[in-house]
């Protein structure tokens, strides 16, 4: 059987003409040349739609930082294998050198711990410290000729994040606003300790809460639950904390924040199914002597882990 | 500028180079394929999600699940982009669901459910960035003239006189051109279905 010409398929699907008997007859017999035919049609019609596509806005720049503290918070906790550990430090660990804060000059904290090793010791009762500098001179250097000279370090798996941050990003001056963005969340973070976390979630405004508000949630292997929040709005009472079960819609509370920005730590019950009590929401509440959930949610996230 | 295949200026290095990096765990790959992809997974999250926070988060973890999960990419099965749009494709379906079970919630906490998504079906939005991607990456003349086609509806012979190329060099353009944008959706667009591997012998 002779197909059809692929020429004159690509004329079909895009609409420049019609089928004429003859083509007809084939498209309604041959499989191959129809099944072309349709598949062409729908490439044309995906490229019709890809105007508009070549000008993207850029993602804000604290996405770009959300994206290094997440994998800070992961490069703290080197292998989830060792959660077994129960030696957790209790002291708050600093995140930052001051000097990173102040977004001068990154130095090391610890250098023997960041030069040779590629695989920070993992589950060792000496935790290092989540610095964000570690711009080594090479690594200047490799910044400031985009492109070349990548083959100056092997790469490590368990490498901590922050410290090719600085390297990476230093390239532009608008990554050098992410730059300033993670040292600020990580800054953020400094309350928290470093533990292995069980499950987490991102909290995002609910309802008619303005769109800035949001916060994490993170469920920590000592029982506590660590939940970071920012640009709550005002209320006349309190926020809550509460952990609800999608499934049967039952909830309890787990406790109060103190602010409309910042972190608290909160004891989870020990026996809490976290399985089950999947969803963290935080609400407005009021000085009402009513315990219940006031039904005025003001973020809202599902646990996962 | 494009957004979708490339961040701009600079030269770049061939796509392939920057997928095997990414998956080297060369640590400058991630900011690079960020760079050049990150608009299009945001574009993917906003314009399947309501929420303009969901769909940063969902982004966010789209990177961060990738770079953790970068040994299972392999670039012989497609290309880094079209690998990163799946990952996030799959979360935003997740967070559609997710947000079904919360509106669940919603009625006995409130009685305001949310509307849960935007309405464009996300197997689609993928699709079109990969063909967007792939056109991107088409030599000049194809790209000039499938645009052309596609945006102003002209036809073969109306190219022809727009653009002064003759007639059989513009039908050899398009017909180039079509078939690299459909093998790229082949390979990595994300809508289920059948796929032909091509028709032989009309060629």
């Amino acid at each position: 059987m002779q197909h059809l010409d692929h020429d004159r398929l690509v004329f079909l699907a895009l609409g420049e003409s019609e089928a004429d008997h003859g083509e007809t007859d084939h498209l309604g017999g041959c499989v191959t040349c129809r099944r072309e035919l349709d598949s062409l049609r729908h490439v044309a019609g995906l490229g019709a739609g890809t105007q508009g596509l070549h000008d993207l806005p850029d993602p804000p720049a604290h996405l770009w930082a959300g994206i290094m503290a997440e994998l800070d918070a992961v490069a703290q906790v080197p292998s989830l294998a060792e959660a077994h550990r129960q030696d957790l430090d209790p002291a708050p660990t600093q995140a930052l050198p001051a000097a990173a804060r102040n977004g001068v000059e990154p130095t090391y904290r610890q250098p023997s711990a960041v030069t040779g090793d590629p695989h920070p010791s993992a589950g060792t009762g000496d935790r290092k410290p989540a610095t964000v500098s570690g711009d080594r001179p090479e690594s200047r250097r490799r910044s400031s000729s985009p492109g070349g000279g990548r083959a100056a370090r092997p790469a490590g798996r368990s490498r901590r994040w922050p410290r090719w941050a600085t390297t990476v990003v230093s390239a532009t001056a608008a990554a050098a606003i992410a730059v300033f963005g993670t040292v600020l969340v990580l800054g953020d973070r400094g309350a928290a300790p470093q533990q292995d976390v069980l499950a987490s979630a991102p909290l995002a405004a609910y309802g008619s809460t303005p769109k800035d508000a949001r916060g994490d949630a993170r469920v920590f292997a000592d029982g506590r639950l660590h939940l970071h929040v920012a640009n709550l709005p005002d209320v006349t009472g309190y926020y809550e904390v509460w952990l609800i079960n999608p499934t049967t819609m039952e909830m309890f509370s787990v406790g109060v924040l103190r602010g409309s920005s910042g972190d608290a730590l909160l004891p989870l019950p020990p026996n809490v199914d976290l399985q089950a009590y999947s969803v963290v929401d935080v609400s407005a509440e009021q000085y009402d002597n009513k315990p219940a959930h006031s039904g005025d949610s003001l973020l809202r996230g599902t646990l996962t882990g | 500028m494009t957004a979708v295949g490339t961040a701009g200026h600079e030269p770049e290095p061939p796509p392939d180079e920057l997928a095997a990096r990414f998956r080297a765990g060369d640590e400058t790959a991630l900011r690079e394929a960020y760079d050049r992809f990150g608009r299009a997974v945001l574009h993917l999250a906003t314009s399947t999600l309501a929420n303009r926070s969901d769909a940063e988060d969902v982004t966010q973890a789209t990177f961060v699940a990738a770079w953790l999960g970068r040994e299972t990419f392999d670039p012989a099965k497609g290309s880094l982009i079209g690998w990163l749009l799946g990952i996030g494709r799959r979360k935003v379906i997740d967070r559609l669901r997710a947000s079904a079970r919360e509106a669940r919630v919603v009625e006995t906490v409130r009685q305001l459910p949310e509307p849960v998504g935007t309405g464009a079906d996300p197997d689609t939005v993928v699709d079109r960035l990969v063909v967007a991607d792939e056109l991107a990456r088409l030599p000049d003349d194809q790209r000039r003239m499938l645009e052309l086609a596609f945006y102003d509806d002209l036809t073969h012979q109306q190219i022809a006189t727009v653009t002064g190329v003759p007639l059989g060099t513009v039908k050899s353009h398009i017909r180039r051109g079509m078939a690299s944008l459909k093998r790229r959706w082949e390979v990595d667009g994300a809508a289920p279905g059948p796929r032909p591997a091509g028709i032989s012998g009309a060629r």
